[in-house]
């Protein structure tokens, strides 16, 4: 039980009694300030969560004039008889899994680097953190052309080098890397920014103690910089993996259109075909509801699992 | 009621613009008296750049000569533009005249309330000015639901100073599949260049659909429930695409952009496709080569040929009244042939109109300009592209997509890979009718 502060004790040693008008008005009082929020919160999130919920159960096509078919689970069952959801579903789970080294622990090397360089790190924090500030449909048509293989950048580069650069788009494996290394590159500067922002809270007295003792760096990378970064760290998993699976989203549309071989597509991209481009909103709605459900049990994987694991201390 | 105040409004406004909507000529010569509150009609589409200039510079006109009517254009990226419409629809935000992607109007005749252009058949008379094949795609028993507008057939685009390089008449460009192949391997062989391209376009599906039907065969049935292309003719339509890139190595596995670019930067000799990419491709490759233009590569020697149309039409959303009078009035304007052959001559879309060469205008644009008269020539063969039906359509489309990137990977033959994505297809689809 929190110490109820000296001051506002009473001589008799107990709190003063609340005047009964006041008492009155509290219980309606904090929703009241929490109503606006929560109307908005009940508009654009719960709400439309909701309704897709429901138009997941029906046959749709957005029509206004044609009536909803009450489907049932029917939605789910054919989804989980396409091939292409199976691989839509099989490419996200690589999506995610990829995240994990490319965009949470790569951006770690690079944060301390800049940050161990002081003030000298800023230019090199302007330059990781240009990808970011461009475009990814700009990034994506650039990259079209660079990697063009009929005499593109990449391969003209390549022969200068003696290098025969293929089509990366052209096979699953190298279109998906290609997919993932693009999008790596895109949201590393942003990763490494809030890795620097978790680092700046490191105090110089730590590091001097530390230093005192005759620690190296890697066990003050070990012992002391980990340690205190890995509220960030949790904080950058949780954010990247969700976000990874719409952040491909530009790219694959650009670039690939899911292929070859349905090698790069995700959740994300075909609900976006099957609700945009065919209008089965109901197939589309159980796409999303499924990726609700995924990254919810990724979330909560997190705050149970993982978050045991983060010192939230100096 | 409610009929008879719509009927009211209809007749009212009829008989303000009753002779002016009959045809697009008279609209045109005769503006009506200037109303207090103009009726505004939206016109959604996806022109860009110097076409949106020449769209938007006839909606003014048109405009002008009707100052009873305010046209809104809506713009939408080309891939984006039947989700921006379908979004709209199904909002409720005013839609009067869409522009629809051809292989998307069974969807968009079976689920929009779009209206039918000829329901009152003496506001349909500009229906006649176009080529009656165009308007098979939007045709349903006797109605006519959808107008060409951004109509393109696919064209053999060739740099003819890389034909010279390799000892081939540049005047004399290949007619046939057989002839484009030989003539790849020649300039490969003496430049190092590439030979050729072809365009796949979204989910490879209207390249298929392209090299089937010019071989014959028949892509999708009516309805577009059914896939129908394992017929001998659809193999072998089929199988040449895979000869091309696995057998003879003339044709480089990249995207349509990446093909453009290498064509347009002289890295690669042919690329096939649609007659509304000639601006743009006369505008990137001036001064760097001279550019030919030439037909589709007949399947063999004696075979007609046959070219879907690719690109889009235009359909109609307006309920009955002032605003259904004023689309009406419009798409009669951009109906009338030399309306219709300025849009073509300034957009490259294909002219739309039977007959276009008798406008004095368009003659002297082609005589002046003989890249286009391939494309004008080969109107006569254009055949409605093929449409697909819903249920199942996603599905099918991915089918055909990782079936070309089965045969291109040299997995097996057409004869094999085809029967088989032809029957999963038409499982995902439900056909039962075949």
């Amino acid at each position: 039980m929190a110490a109820v502060p000296h001051s506002v004790l009473t001589a008799a040693g107990a709190p003063p009694a609340v005047p009964l008008a006041a008492r009155r008005r509290l219980p309606g009082a904090p929703y009241a300030y929490l109503a606006p929020l929560l109307v908005l919160l009940g508009l654009f999130t719960f709400w439309p969560l909701l309704h897709t919920v429901w138009l997941s159960l029906v046959r749709w096509n957005l029509n206004p004039d044609v009536a909803m078919q009450f489907e049932g689970l029917g939605n789910y069952r054919r989804l989980f008889e396409s091939t292409l959801f199976n691989d839509a579903a099989r490419n996200t789970a690589w999506y995610v899994l990829a995240a994990i080294p490319l965009k949470v622990l790569l951006p770690i090397p690079f944060a301390v680097g800049v940050w161990s360089l002081g003030r000298a790190g800023q230019v090199y924090r302007t330059i990781l953190f240009l990808p970011t500030l461009i475009s990814f449909v700009v990034m994506a048509v650039v990259f079209l052309w660079i990697l063009n293989p009929i005499g593109g950048l990449a391969v003209q580069a390549g022969a200068a080098v003696g290098l025969v650069v293929g089509n990366p788009l052209g096979a699953p494996a190298s279109a998906f890397w290609t997919i993932m290394g693009l999008a790596t590159w895109k949201i590393l500067g942003f990763n490494v920014l809030l890795y620097l922002a978790g680092l700046a809270r490191i105090g110089n007295d730590h590091i001097l103690a530390m230093r005192l003792d005759g620690a190296n760096d890697w066990q003050m990378l070990r012992h002391l910089i980990w340690p205190l970064l890995t509220p960030t760290t949790f904080f950058v998993l949780v954010t990247t993996t969700i976000f990874a699976i719409q952040q491909v989203f530009t790219p694959i549309d650009i670039l690939t259109h899911g292929g070859p071989f349905n090698a790069t597509t995700n959740l994300f991209y075909m609900v976006y075909q099957y609700t945009f481009r065919t209008f089965d909103v109901g197939l589309g709605a159980a796409g999303t509801v499924l990726i609700l459900v995924l990254l919810g049990g990724i979330t909560a994987f997190k705050l149970r699992v993982l978050d045991r694991y983060v010192h939230y201390q100096q | 009621m409610s009929f008879q105040i719509h009927l009211r409004k209809l007749l009212s406004a009829s008989a303000l613009s009753l002779g002016l909507s009959a045809t697009s000529a008279a609209s045109a010569a005769t503006p009506p008296a200037t109303p207090a509150t103009p009726t505004t009609i939206t016109f959604y589409h996806y022109q860009t750049g110097k076409n949106y200039e020449s769209f938007r510079r006839l909606l003014n006109e048109f405009e002008q000569r009707n100052a009873d009517v305010r046209v809104r254009d809506i713009f939408a990226q080309s891939e984006q533009i039947t989700a921006e419409l379908q979004a709209a629809l199904a909002s409720g935000r005013q839609v009067d005249i869409g522009t629809v992607i051809g292989k998307n109007i069974i969807h968009f005749l079976n689920n929009t309330p779009a209206v039918a252009l000829n329901a009152e058949p003496a506001k349909a008379k500009f229906l006649d000015q176009y080529l009656p094949v165009f308007l098979d795609l939007g045709r349903v028993g006797n109605k006519v639901y959808a107008v060409p507008h951004a109509y393109g057939t696919p064209m053999i685009y060739f740099n003819k100073d890389l034909f010279r390089k390799a000892g081939l008449n540049p005047e004399q460009p290949p007619r046939t599949w057989d002839e484009m192949i030989q003539a790849s391997l020649v300039i490969t062989q003496k430049t190092g260049v590439m030979g050729m391209g072809h365009l796949r376009a979204a989910m490879r599906d209207y390249g298929a659909m392209l090299m089937v039907t010019n071989a014959g065969g028949q892509y999708l049935s009516g309805d577009g429930r059914c896939a129908l292309f394992d017929s001998p003719q659809g193999v072998a339509g089929i199988q040449l695409w895979q000869d091309l890139v696995v057998k003879y190595k003339v044709m480089p596995l990249a995207e349509d952009r990446q093909m453009q670019a290498a064509f347009n930067a002289g890295r690669l000799a042919m690329y096939i496709t649609s007659s509304a990419s000639l601006g743009g491709t006369v505008a990137d490759t001036t001064g760097k080569f001279e550019l030919g233009v030439a037909n589709y590569p007949l399947f063999k020697d004696g075979m007609k040929r046959k070219t879907p149309n690719s690109g889009a039409a235009l359909m109609m959303y307006s309920p009955a009244g002032e605003r259904r009078n004023a689309a009406l009035r419009l798409l009669a304007y951009l109906a009338d042939r030399k309306i219709a052959n300025r849009w073509s001559r300034e957009s490259g879309y294909m002219p739309l109109s039977k007959d276009p060469l008798a406008d004095p205008d368009m003659a002297r644009y082609v005589k002046g300009f003989p890249l286009v008269q391939p494309v004008i020539a080969q109107m006569a063969d254009t055949v409605p592209t093929a449409t697909w039906g819903e249920k199942g359509a996603l599905e099918a489309q991915t089918i055909v997509s990782n079936l070309m990137d089965a045969l291109w990977a040299n997995q097996g033959p057409a004869t094999r890979l085809v029967p088989e994505a032809v029957a999963r297809m038409n499982a995902a689809m439900a056909c039962s009718k075949r």
